[in-house]
């Protein structure tokens, strides 16, 4: 483990010290000045209030987040993890793997190495939840945290294994972890069960509040009890309000921990086993995927094809639109989509209660999914420039205009996006149409749907320029390239990332926003038309503003240099 | 076709390419040599408009690089040591997204001869994961060729090609040459460019060291008179073990 713990420190010092010599630029010096300021008032300001905790902590809240859990950790055995969890990089993969290294020491690298991501996002939540003024510890919030993620991060690497086990040894590989796959069965079916035994009292439920209380009413009772208590076990003592309590509840979560540690190197074990067992074919297969790295984070493109043949005459632009909406249609991974889509359902549901018919579900949680791609959207897509920046020599050698290559690569991810928000829109219309006692009127609701692409354009427009301005003015800070940073474990970055793009949002609004409420103001009997039409003016502007933005930021990509990324 | 004026790169304090100035003109080709971290990278791009020089102009063609780059990279094509190719598109794909950013009117012509100048023609579905490094290699040298270029820029050209591979492309160069284009190479490869370059840049620590002909040079440095094109190279760069 030396070699590895010098390489992690080695390369986490010099990454250190490379990004801290970046600061010598002023462009680098003020964001250093605005994101220590953003960390300021985001984490360690402190405050008196205690509503955080009030809110965020308590019984409910621990069933619910141990339901989430489960859910995620099923995303990850359903859609698979592979690439974030297994994944190596290119240098990683030149050096270790044909380096006389077991596949378990390369493992127990893995594990070494994401306990960085692990503790700087314990960190991370530590002051979010001190925020609140919680009774324990920070300290020992800290060390609840980190069992937590350390504990979800090898839960994934373990179900990558078992996946990756399954794909090389069929059925043998499924034999060979039928115990994990039954747990996870009995777990799913047994919420399920719980879950319609109880609807009666779950849809009548009156509120979100006591939406939720049902919720961890009804998973407190068998079987579904039994068969959340290990993942219960995991969450309980970043929950605890005191230190005896804490103390009690952390045995069981070390005990899953070690658990945790001890299935993921026996996976392997297996894995190596039945590489043994298998046929002299199926060594030379296992040779043949160590050779071509199917264990790094790169998977294969799909091969789909284009969806229009691109044209030879036109605009340039259009070129790289093409290009990037065919790395779309290639690359995507719908699994991401997953947790949005669990969360708009959730949240749908929580809102249509008191006996609720289906239709109001439906609409609400549609609408409530197409909201949350807004926020979200910009990190679960990324064929832009934050993945083109990667071969910034070539763009810059390619007879295209800065500003319209800023455009046609911010439109191919805000457009495709937009498109699925109003997808979503449309649905959340016609199944109000359905709605038995729909809160808005027609009109309101036509207004709507009317204003909706222009607004969800102008939107998407707004933040994926802001994403694409970081990586075109601070390249060296941020991560370039397809690989989005998933996993609960990794979640307090990407808060702190999704709250930051939402405030820059929000001062790029200010202007839209003022002139639209003028102009409503400014109107005798404002009516439906006269706010769909405010919407549509706001959005204009903020269009303008975007645009602007864009052709400042192909300036700056102009003077960008491939040694700048690094 | 090729004017450089005073061209200067820095970094910081450091300075990458000082003060070179040369021309290539029509049909020319130019070798551009020096060890390694002489400049010849920095120089070709910046060249290719990649990055911006310090201090010097560069005209393509009769336009600036800097000023009027959209002209000036029509021009030309610059084809890198390292191809860099999306992952996501087919090989054919990369020569259609090529064509429209160029403007190739008849691609439907030319793709399938460049295709098969290339011994890419079984490949053209495939995606680059599916290529060896020297099909990436060609595919990024089709990608180059596809718009008929005037000026074409190569870095280390044969990286990654095989023997018959190599001999193509050295015809490739010289053919676009006696055609008219202006050739600019950087090769480590000695007899590749004693074979193919009519005028030779020779680098070192960012100064240009000796610029002309073989003639030329050996005129302005008459104690290479009789020596072998390594041996005025070692000489010129002050290196006397080129393997260090």
């Amino acid at each position: 483990m030396s070699a590895f713990f010098y390489l992690v420190w080695s390369s986490g010092r010099n990454r250190f010290l490379s990004s801290v010599r970046r600061v010598r630029s002023p462009r680098y010096a003020a964001a250093l000045i605005v994101g220590v300021l953003y960390l300021w008032g985001f984490l360690f300001r402190p405050t008196t209030s205690g509503a955080v905790t009030s809110i965020f902590v308590g019984p409910p809240t621990e069933t619910v987040v141990t339901l989430l859990l489960v859910v995620t950790l099923m995303g990850s055995w359903v859609f698979g993890s592979d690439m974030t969890a297994l994944a190596f990089t290119q240098a990683e993969l030149s050096f270790l793997f044909p380096a006389p290294l077991s596949r378990r020491a390369l493992i127990r690298y893995k594990l070494f190495r994401a306990q960085i991501v692990v503790l700087i996002n314990a960190l991370i939540w530590v002051f979010v939840l001190r925020r609140g003024g919680g009774p324990l510890p920070s300290m020992l919030r800290a060390i609840s945290l980190w069992a937590l993620f350390s504990t979800l991060n090898l839960h994934r690497l373990g179900a990558a294994l078992v996946r990756s086990s399954w794909r090389e040894h069929g059925k043998t590989g499924a034999r060979r972890h039928r115990w994990s796959i039954a747990a996870f069965g009995i777990v799913g079916v047994s919420v399920i069960v719980n879950l319609i035994a109880h609807r009666v009292a779950i849809q009548s439920a009156s509120g979100v509040g006591q939406f939720f209380t049902t919720l961890a009413h009804v998973l407190s009772s068998a079987p579904a009890s039994w068969a959340l208590l290990p993942f219960h076990a995991i969450i309980a003592p970043t929950f605890a309000t005191s230190v005896p309590e804490w103390a009690r509840e952390m045995l069981p979560a070390v005990a899953m921990l070690a658990a945790h540690a001890v299935w993921v190197l026996r996976t392997d074990a297996a894995f190596e086993d039945a590489a043994i067992e298998a046929s002299a074919e199926r060594a030379r297969r296992l040779e043949a995927m160590r050779t071509r790295r199917t264990i790094a984070a790169t998977a294969a493109p799909r091969a789909v094809k284009a969806p229009a043949a691109l044209a030879v005459a036109g605009p340039p632009a259009f070129a790289i639109f093409w290009k990037n909406i065919l790395c779309l249609r290639r690359t995507a991974q719908l699994r991401l989509l997953l947790g949005p889509l669990l969360m708009a359902i959730a949240f749908g549901a929580a809102f249509s209660t008191d006996g609720a018919d289906t239709a109001a579900i439906i609409s609400r949680s549609a609408a409530i999914f197409a909201g949350l791609l807004v926020v979200f959207g910009g990190r679960l897509i990324r064929n832009d420039l934050r993945q083109d920046m990667q071969h910034l020599p070539l763009l810059k050698s390619l007879p295209i205009a800065p500003g319209d290559l800023m455009l046609a690569e911010v439109a191919s991810a805000a457009l495709p996006m937009a498109a699925l928000q109003m997808l979503l829109l449309i649905i959340a219309y016609v199944a109000s149409l359905l709605w038995v006692d729909v809160p808005l009127t027609a009109g309101v609701r036509m207004g709507i749907l009317i204003a909706a692409p222009f607004a969800v354009v102008a939107l998407n427009g707004a933040l994926l320029t802001i994403q694409n301005g970081i990586a075109v003015l601070f390249p060296a800070w941020i991560r370039l390239g397809p690989a989005v940073t998933t996993g609960v474990e990794a979640l307090g970055q990407n808060v702190l990332a999704t709250v930051a793009n939402l405030f820059s949002l929000g001062v790029a609004l200010i202007i839209p926003a003022l002139v639209g409420i003028t102009a409503v103001s400014a109107m005798d009997t404002p009516g439906v038309s006269s706010f769909a039409l405010a919407i549509i003016v706001a959005a204009a502007i903020l269009g303008a503003e975007t645009y602007g933005a864009m052709r400042l930021l192909g300036r700056a990509f102009a003077k960008a240099e491939p040694g700048s990324t690094g | 076709m090729i004017s450089v004026q005073g061209l200067t790169k820095l970094y910081g304090d450091f300075t990458a390419v000082r003060s070179i100035s040369f021309d290539v003109g029509v049909g020319e080709v130019l070798g551009l040599v020096g060890p390694n971290g002489a400049g010849k990278t920095t120089t070709l791009r910046s060249l290719a408009g990649i990055i911006a020089p310090s201090q010097g102009t560069v005209a393509i063609a009769g336009h600036d690089i800097q000023r009027d780059s959209i002209e000036a990279k029509r021009q030309l094509a610059f084809i890198p040591d390292e191809p860099h190719l999306f992952e996501y598109l087919t090989v054919e794909e990369h020569l259609r997204f090529i064509a429209r950013l160029y403007g190739v009117a008849d691609v439907e012509e030319r793709v399938p001869v460049l295709l098969a100048e290339l011994e890419l023609t079984e490949k053209r579905r495939s995606m680059p994961g599916e290529l060896s490094r020297g099909m990436r290699q060609k595919l990024a040298i089709a990608c180059g060729l596809l718009h008929s270029p005037s000026v074409l820029i190569l870095d280390e050209p044969l990286t990654g090609l095989d023997p018959g591979g190599m001999r193509r492309m050295r015809e490739t160069i010289a053919a676009r040459a006696t055609a008219g284009a202006a050739v600019i190479l950087s090769s480590h490869l000695l007899n590749l460019v004693e074979e193919l370059c009519t005028k030779l840049l020779v680098l070192r620590r960012g100064e240009c060291v000796a610029y002309g002909s073989v003639d030329e040079i050996i005129a302005m440095h008459p104690d290479l008179a009789g020596r072998s094109l390594e041996d005025m190279f070692l000489s010129l760069t002050g290196d006397p073990d080129p393997a260090r």
